[in-house]
């Protein structure tokens, strides 16, 4: 991207001249997605030596490390919530994220607990009731004017009040929905054999389809395009032509849907539809924009890829994974708050400090 | 738009725009949006007065100022780091630890008030300091460094807890309380130091150079750099003195509380202050508002939430209430910048 956008002669002429370790640390701190991985490799190695070394209270395996995958799929899939809608720019943000899972998994156990639906169709009902109040948010931002921050935090308190309401505050656990725990299960890899390793069956239903497509949508479709200009420049895309408004108010829809969806996925993972899912103790949203943030993410919009989101999250939840057998019990939830605390900000300085140096911002 | 549009709406504080001929530099000292809020919230307690007997007596309207107190008092803050165009989702984590570090101090060490309101302010304006200088020095996007320290701030706080609860906090701080040693002439402290500290923010914010520094930065930080503006010493001072205000705040927090203080305190606390700095007609995008609004808007949002209890409701509508109004004051200004833009 800068390569391109760098008039010639200025900085291009000095990059050819770079040595072999410039460049890697160009490629370190230009390619988020590097970066990420190279810090995921050294967890895992860490971790894999504090094991071997018996530092840790369990082993730090490949089986271990597949089965905590189940707290990357809401995680992941809300990341690329927050990364639709950052990208879309003009201050683009979405707190209500959680929000929107607590009152669709009231919505989902109504339908599939109470009300005896089909499960697709209480699927399809949940991803459409969280595209519903997606696009609450994208009407008052992109067609109104509203600013981001305010209409999501304004959503998330109506919300997440109507979630808790709707049912007098009861969560709905039903047969239904208790049986529909067994699809939270880990399921052993076919071709693997039985003990070889489990993956949590999330994963493949939720996660990798919700990525591929939001890949596809951004990466390989007009929308996508059309989504990076208007968060780029909003201007410069009104004026070649491109729906703004529309293009905006998309990205909160499908904000919206994904959240849907995972409301559906904690539903099985808490064999409980519960009022309060999404935004108990610290909420779903803030970790899904730190997710997004440290994925590479840019804050003012028209920057951001999926790898950069699948791979961060792989970083948190197998850091986390690792902490919690570094440190059992409470302390454990608490070096997780300063593991994930510092690499934000540490992450946000070096965004800063790789602007200044290889894209000539003040 | 054009160009004498943008450079008066850029330089005014909400309210109508100066015009040229009649001198006036200042916005008016009172906005629309305050004169609106003034008006909801007595026409709130009107309604309120009317359907349930025992909100106008002062078994209901004094807890209802007390528990206004920490949240204006931090928003005052807050709306200051937003006029400068920041925002700080930290404060809840901040309270967090300033709550845990004084309870401890009162109950290991039973010290006196004035070193706990001093340890308060200071940690907190400590806490503020980190914020201010990533943010500033940083250079970095405030909401990032601030989601990145609210997780660090909890972290800190929890390691004080050292996972129980701190129980047996004395009365020390009932000077600024709910109970009668909170109260002079049934008006509670919390309240009046409140009131006072924004009365004499909103002198310094309006009637001072550098008061209106905060303003220039938030209209366009660049061109405030160049007019000789100190941005990065100015957005420092917002969090530093979100922070001491956080601090002051978290006592009475405290003081509010019963003598056992439990590791969720100040959850989600951010997201009220900024509801109230919002409805107060501070805007998001930084250059306009005040601090009179935020402490209306804290009062609204208080009255929401006693209003909905008082009713007999669920008290889970009330953040259904608070979101409404939060849109409605934000559509409000939004409506008036139009029709100002057009006219």
């Amino acid at each position: 991207m800068s390569a391109v956008l760098a008039p010639p002669g200025s900085s291009g002429d000095a990059r050819g001249h770079e040595s072999s370790p410039a460049r890697l640390l160009r490629v370190l701190l230009t390619q988020r997605s590097a970066l990420l991985l190279l810090l995921l490799v050294a967890v895992l190695i860490t971790f894999t030596i504090a094991s071997s070394n018996n530092y840790l209270t369990a082993p730090y395996d490949v089986g271990y490390l597949s089965v905590t995958l189940i707290n990357a799929v809401p995680l992941v899939m809300l990341g690329l919530a927050e990364l639709l809608v950052i990208t879309s720019g003009r201050g683009g943000i979405d707190l209500s994220v959680g929000a929107i899972v607590s009152l669709t998994s009231m919505v989902f156990g109504f339908a599939y607990g109470q009300w005896g639906w089909n499960l697709w169709l209480a699927v399809l009902a949940a991803a459409v009731f969280g595209g519903l109040c997606g696009a609450i948010n994208g009407v008052l931002i992109a067609y109104v004017g509203y600013p981001a921050l305010i209409t999501t935090l304004a959503t998330y308190y109506a919300f997440s009040s109507l979630a808790l309401v709707i049912n007098d505050q009861k969560p709905i656990s039903t047969a239904p929905i208790q049986d529909f725990y067994s699809t939270a299960r880990a399921v052993p890899v076919p071709l693997l054999g039985d003990d070889a390793l489990r993956v949590p069956l999330g994963i493949v239903t939720f996660l990798v389809p919700t990525a591929v497509l939001v890949w596809l949508l951004l990466a390989r479709s007009p929308y996508g395009r059309r989504l990076y200009a208007i968060g780029t420049n909003d201007v410069a895309a009104r004026w070649a032509g491109i729906d703004v408004r529309g293009t905006r108010f998309t990205a909160y829809v499908l904000a919206g849907v994904v959240s849907g969806l995972v409301a559906v996925v904690t539903v099985a993972q808490f064999a409980s539809a519960r009022p309060d899912a999404g935004v108990s103790g610290n909420g779903m949203a803030l970790p899904a924009i730190t997710i997004a943030i440290l994925g590479g993410v840019a804050i003012t919009g028209g920057v951001g890829r999926v790898a950069g989101v699948v791979l961060a999250t792989l970083l948190i939840v197998w850091l986390n994974a690792g902490i919690l057998l570094a440190f059992p019990g409470n302390a454990g939830g608490q070096f997780q708050l300063l593991a994930l605390g510092l690499v934000l900000v540490f992450a946000a300085l070096l965004n800063g400090y790789t602007n200044r140096r290889y894209r000539g911002e003040a | 738009m054009t160009a004498p549009t943008a450079a008066r709406s850029g330089a005014s504080s909400g309210g109508p725009p100066s015009r040229e001929g009649t001198g006036r530099v200042l916005p008016y000292p009172v906005t629309g949006q305050e004169i609106v809020l003034i008006a909801v919230i007595a026409a709130l307690w009107a309604v309120l007065a009317l359907t349930t007997p025992a909100f106008m007596t002062s078994g209901s309207i004094v807890p209802l100022l007390v528990a206004t107190a920490p949240i204006g008092m931090i928003g005052i803050g807050v709306t200051v780091v937003i006029v400068t165009g920041g925002i700080d989702v930290s404060v809840g984590g901040a309270v967090a630890v300033v709550s845990v570090v004084v309870a401890r101090s009162l109950v290991e060490a039973s010290i006196p008030l004035p070193l706990a309101l001093l340890l308060a302010v200071v940690l907190g304006g400590v806490l503020g300091a980190v914020n201010g200088l990533l943010i500033a020095f940083g250079r970095v996007h405030a909401i990032i460094i601030t989601f990145g320290t609210a997780n660090l701030f909890r972290f800190v706080a929890l390691q004080v807890f050292g996972g129980t609860t701190v129980n047996g906090i004395p009365d020390t701080l009932g000077v600024l309380g709910r109970g009668g040693a909170g109260r002079t002439l049934g008006i509670p402290h919390s309240f009046v130091i409140t009131v006072v500290i924004a009365a004499a923010a909103w002198y310094y914010l309006r009637h001072t150079a550098g008061g209106r520094h905060f303003y220039v930065i938030g209209g366009d930080a660049h061109a405030a750099r160049l007019a000789g503006v100190a941005v990065l010493r100015r957005i420092l001072m917002a969090y530093v003195l979100t922070g001491l205000l956080t601090g002051l705040g978290a006592c009475m927090l405290l003081a509010q509380g019963t003598s056992t203080l439990a590791p969720n305190v100040g959850l989600g606390l951010e997201l009220t202050v900024i509801a109230a700095v919002v409805i107060g007609g501070t805007s998001i995008m930084g250059g306009r508002g005040g601090v009179l609004g935020t402490l209306l808007g804290a009062l609204l949002v208080q009255t929401v939430a006693s209003g909905v209890t008082q009713l007999g409701w669920p008290s889970q509508l009330s953040p259904l209430f608070i979101g409404v109004f939060i849109l409605i004051a934000v559509g409000t200004d939004l409506l008036r910048q139009r029709t100002r833009r057009t006219s």
